[in-house]
């Protein structure tokens, strides 16, 4: 791997819920003692279910939701101690992608001056500089430069989604986090998307964390992967390794659910029985052993932790002997 | 899209304009003195001197209305302007920081509020004398809470946005936040506060006035004047009508004039809402007589017409399909490729603004009749709907109603077709929720909604729409709200359903990969025409259309090929291209392309498509 860029240590997120009138008090723990790092140039994907925590990791390694414990180092530095306005100059390096393209862009500011925004706050050029890096960058991401007078809801979904990333690539970044950038879009669309991130961070030498519940297209961006569950991380690891044999069952379940156009035949076996559970009242022991066609008793009361089943591949899984069958 | 409508603006604005024109101009107006008195001729009938006569002193009436304009909007304008500045900032920063700052800042205004708005008016009234300026502080102290309640809403609905976390994102300090993004997307509920502000500052300072606690006599107000009118009303009606005129009118022109502003602001003004779910009211049509009876459902030639301020325009055109029992259809596209409206046609839900044009869907029911569903009086469709033909929509969460029990919606479908009992509906509701997979069905039909998971009401509303044995079930995008695992759930409890029953089930969807595991045949539509038709294994492995070629090349499978994207974006209906909808975007397009359309032509028995140079493709 190489050199760490971003650093989670350890990393929890809960929210409190007071639920109206009946004044119940619920503490959802969103995120739970979370472990991942981003290395310079890499793309890590992020994959789980509704609910299973991605989006609030995602949010926490750029500290626009502070961790309720744990730390997250970005090139060294501990963001938690730095001051709100070291903070904000160090978000030129950081910046994010969110899913909805209509909500994340500013309806009544054109959309050349939402790409500029980030130049001009960290002061990177003047205003006539800034807008010819505004026309470089539209046309980077295949927008025709004179597209920038527009408002956004003059643009298609993907088009708007093309300006987000603009608008992120505006700084010059090391890192983005891309929340489902591509799941609002229609298929064609999403290639295009796909495709044009790939390029982009490539040429921009990025680091990535690519959140999604769509495995095919971790599979196209990411080198390695991240498979979360209720707030927890299951499985980690290479990404053709993890989907050509998953070894954590919940892994094995998502990539079984997973339809696919060339093999009509999904094996029905695997459907797992069961709703995901209520993230305030989440499972004592293993988070999955609600769901698990392999769960035995110490699965309720044990929470397992993460350990190495290879190089750079590990599994929390208490079922040493299903673990093993993979592959 | 239309453009925004700024000519509306220009008659309110008009008239608002020339009544404060008026008001500034009156020291210049060749206007009669308006504390002039000329006792002889007190209520003196509107005359040639004094064209709307003269009051109880004997003072000219229009002269004091003008210059009583004044002093009207002065306060009105001054008070409703620093409330408005005073309370948007306090209810900016409360929203936006929350914790202490809410509770100095917005929870603060609201003691105001609980103080009788009069009483507080002649509190400070009191403390600071009568006068013009005594009204505007009073005034601003009572609207700014108004303000402050608004704007926190709107501050605390817009601050969880993904565009105001982008700008978090940037760096941008909370001042540039709340300046540059924040308030002007929280502008809209306040000009609408601010005009109401002002109408209720000039009735207020009428009221002040009127109590002798506002402007001070003998310079003019309007609500001076109406004070002076109430003790001759007897006498000279018509001089508390002047006044009152002028103040109703001016609110009224206001109003208009800061509604409209606000419709001009929003950057996507003109798009109007439409009202649902009503059918079009029935035309008549020389009604072919069905000729050849189709299995189940036959569409022939369907096409859809939406009448814009601009034009005429086919978000869905000459759509053929048919359907067997016991069988699936697949009809796949992205979006504005006319599939969802497609169902709502067969389902008879076309908003009110689309109609059917052309073609007939023919279905064959319970009896065996046929019957056009397109000329069937609505008391007849209503009949068919959710009996024989049932529909899933795409978001559980919203097709569900809210206030009910998920139990009592089921029992009210069977209800609604069937001469059931309320206890024998209830218990049939059970049973169908149970066979619909959902856990404890007894205990669970008695929950709301909102207890349950997205997986668990969808499968209520699949309850609902197989509760009276549909021979047709429409599922419009049923499992794309759902996580994948839940996904497969419903998936296989359709696929139990319909081998279990002879029901026809047309599946809308944008994924190929469902369709390659849930369906028989496949309709793939683009830009609102059926591009390509077939057995779902054939079309997978030997697409014929290269529309269809591109959305399989695009779906992200398979480990290293690189994504085949397909360029540019889908046509909107009212800018289609003359020739092939498709061939702009085509890797194979020829000449022809670009200046015919292509027909629907069978290439294999079953397997139809739309391009001309299929052969080639193959």
């Amino acid at each position: 791997m190489t050199a760490p860029l971003v650093r989670a240590e350890n990393v929890s997120r809960s929210f409190v819920s007071h639920s109206g009138w009946l004044a119940r008090r619920a503490e959802v723990k969103a995120v739970r003692e979370v472990d991942i790092t981003v290395g310079r140039g890499e793309a890590l994907g992020v994959v789980g279910e509704s609910g299973c925590g991605k989006s609030t990791l995602g949010r926490m390694l750029l500290h626009l939701l502070p961790p309720t414990t744990g730390r997250v180092f970005f090139d060294g530095h501990a963001l938690h101690d730095l001051t709100p306005a070291t903070r904000r100059r160090m978000r030129a390096r950081m910046q994010m992608i969110f899913q909805d393209p209509y909500g994340s862009l500013d309806p009544r500011r054109r959309a050349g001056d939402q790409i500029a925004d980030g130049i001009m706050i960290h002061g990177l050029a003047d205003p006539i500089e800034a807008r010819a890096r505004v026309a470089d960058l539209l046309q980077r991401v295949g927008l025709d430069p004179a597209h920038g007078d527009r408002l956004p809801h003059e643009f298609s979904g993907g088009q708007r989604q093309r300006i987000a990333i603009a608008r992120a690539l505006a700084t010059k970044p090391d890192f983005i986090v891309a929340d489902e950038p591509v799941s609002a879009l229609d298929v064609s669309v999403q290639a295009q998307i796909v495709t044009l991130m790939a390029e982009l961070r490539s040429s921009f030498g990025l680091a990535l964390l690519f959140i999604s519940h769509d495995l095919h297209v971790v599979r196209h961006l990411c080198e390695r992967v991240v498979v979360m569950y209720l707030g927890r991380v299951v499985e980690e690891g290479d990404v053709s390794e993890i989907f050509s044999a998953p070894a954590h069952p919940y892994t094995r379940a998502l990539t079984a659910a997973t339809p696919s156009i060339r093999s009509r035949t999904r094996s029905r076996k695997a459907v797992l029985s069961g709703d995901l559970p209520n993230p305030a009242a989440s499972p004592s022991g293993c988070v999955f052993h609600t769901r698990c066609p392999h769960a035995i008793a110490s699965c309720a009361e044990n929470i397992p932790a993460l350990r190495q089943i290879a190089p750079g591949w590990r599994v929390a899984c208490l079922r040493d002997d299903i673990v093993a069958q993979h592959g | 899209m239309a453009a925004r409508p700024i000519h509306r603006l220009y008659l309110p604005g008009a008239i608002v304009a020339a009544i404060i024109a008026v008001a500034l101009a009156a020291p210049l107006l060749p206007l009669a003195d308006p504390v002039k008195m000329e006792v002889p001729a007190r209520l003196a009938l509107p005359s040639l001197g004094h064209v709307l006569g003269q009051d109880e002193y004997g003072r000219d009436v229009l002269s004091r209305i003008i210059w009583g304009a004044r002093a009207s909007l002065a306060v009105a304008f001054f008070s409703a302007i620093c409330a408005g500045l005073v309370g948007t900032a306090l209810g900016l920063i409360g929203g936006y920081a929350r914790g202490f700052l809410e509770i100095v800042t917005v929870r603060s205004m609201e003691a105001i509020v609980c103080f009788p708005p009069i009483l507080l008016a002649l509190l400070v009234v009191t403390l600071m004398g009568p006068g013009a300026a005594t009204l505007v502080i009073a005034l601003t102290i009572l609207y700014a809470p108004g303000y402050t309640r608004v704007a926190f809403a709107a501050t605390l609905a817009t601050r969880g946005l993904d565009y105001v976390t982008a700008q978090q994102a940037l760096g941008a300090r909370p001042v540039r936040i709340l300046a540059r993004t924040i308030l002007p997307n929280v502008a809209p509920p306040l000009l609408v506060q601010f005009s109401l502000t002002v109408a209720a500052a000039m009735v207020l300072e009428s009221g002040l006035s009127f109590l002798g606690l506002g402007v001070v006599p003998p310079a003019p107000s309007w609500g001076l004047m109406i004070r002076g009118a109430r003790s001759t009303m007897e006498q000279a009606p018509w001089l508390l009508l002047w006044p009152c005129l002028a103040l109703t009118g001016t609110i009224l022109t206001f109003n208009q004039l800061c509604d409209r502003l606000r419709d001009v602001l929003d950057p996507r003004a003109g798009s109007a809402g439409a009202g649902w779910l009503e059918r079009a009211a029935a035309r008549v049509w020389p009604d072919a007589s069905p000729a050849a009876a189709p299995s189940l459902l036959r569409v022939e030639g369907l096409t859809i017409e939406i009448e814009t301020p601009t034009a005429r325009i086919r978000p869905v055109r000459d759509v053929s399909l048919s359907l067997a029992p016991g069988e699936t259809l697949a009809l796949v596209g992205e979006s504005g490729s006319g599939k969802t409206l497609t169902g709502l046609a067969l389902m008879g839900l076309l908003p009110p603004t689309m109609e059917i044009v052309t073609g007939r869907v023919l279905f064959v029911d319970r009896g065996g009749r046929a019957r056009d569903l397109v000329h069937l009086p609505e008391t007849e469709m209503r009949g068919l709907r959710g009996d024989e033909i049932a529909m899933v929509f795409q978001d559980p969460g919203s097709s569900l109603n809210p206030v009910h029990r998920i139990g009592d919606q089921v029992a009210e479908v069977i209800r609604a077709h069937r001469d059931l009992s309320r206890a024998g509906a209830a218990a049939q509701a059970v049973a169908l929720l149970k066979d619909v997979g959902l856990p404890d069905p007894e205990q669970r039909s008695r929950a709301y909604p909102h207890e349950l998971s997205g997986g668990q009401r969808q499968r209520t509303m699949i309850a609902a729409a197989i509760a009276n044995g549909p021979r047709l079930l429409i599922a419009d995008e049923p499992t794309t709200a759902l996580d994948v695992t839940i996904q497969a759930q419903i998936l296989d409890l359709l696929a139990v359903f319909k081998a279990k029953s002879d029901m026809g089930l047309i599946f809308i969807t944008h994924n190929l990969a469902v369709v390659a595991e849930i369906a028989d045949r496949v309709c793939v539509m683009y830009a609102g025409e059926i591009v390509e038709e077939g057995p779902v294994a054939e079309v997978f492995a030997r697409p014929r259309h290269p529309y269809t070629a591109a959305l399989i090349a695009s779906a992200p499978e398979g480990a290293d090929a690189q994504l085949a994207a397909i360029p540019g974006t889908v046509p909107l209906p009212d800018a289609l291209p003359a020739g092939c909808t498709f061939a702009p975007r085509c890797a194979c397009a020829a000449e022809p392309c670009h200046a015919a359309k292509p027909a629907f032509a069978e290439v294999s028995p079953g397997h139809a498509s739309r391009c001309f140079r299929w052969k080639e493709i193959a």
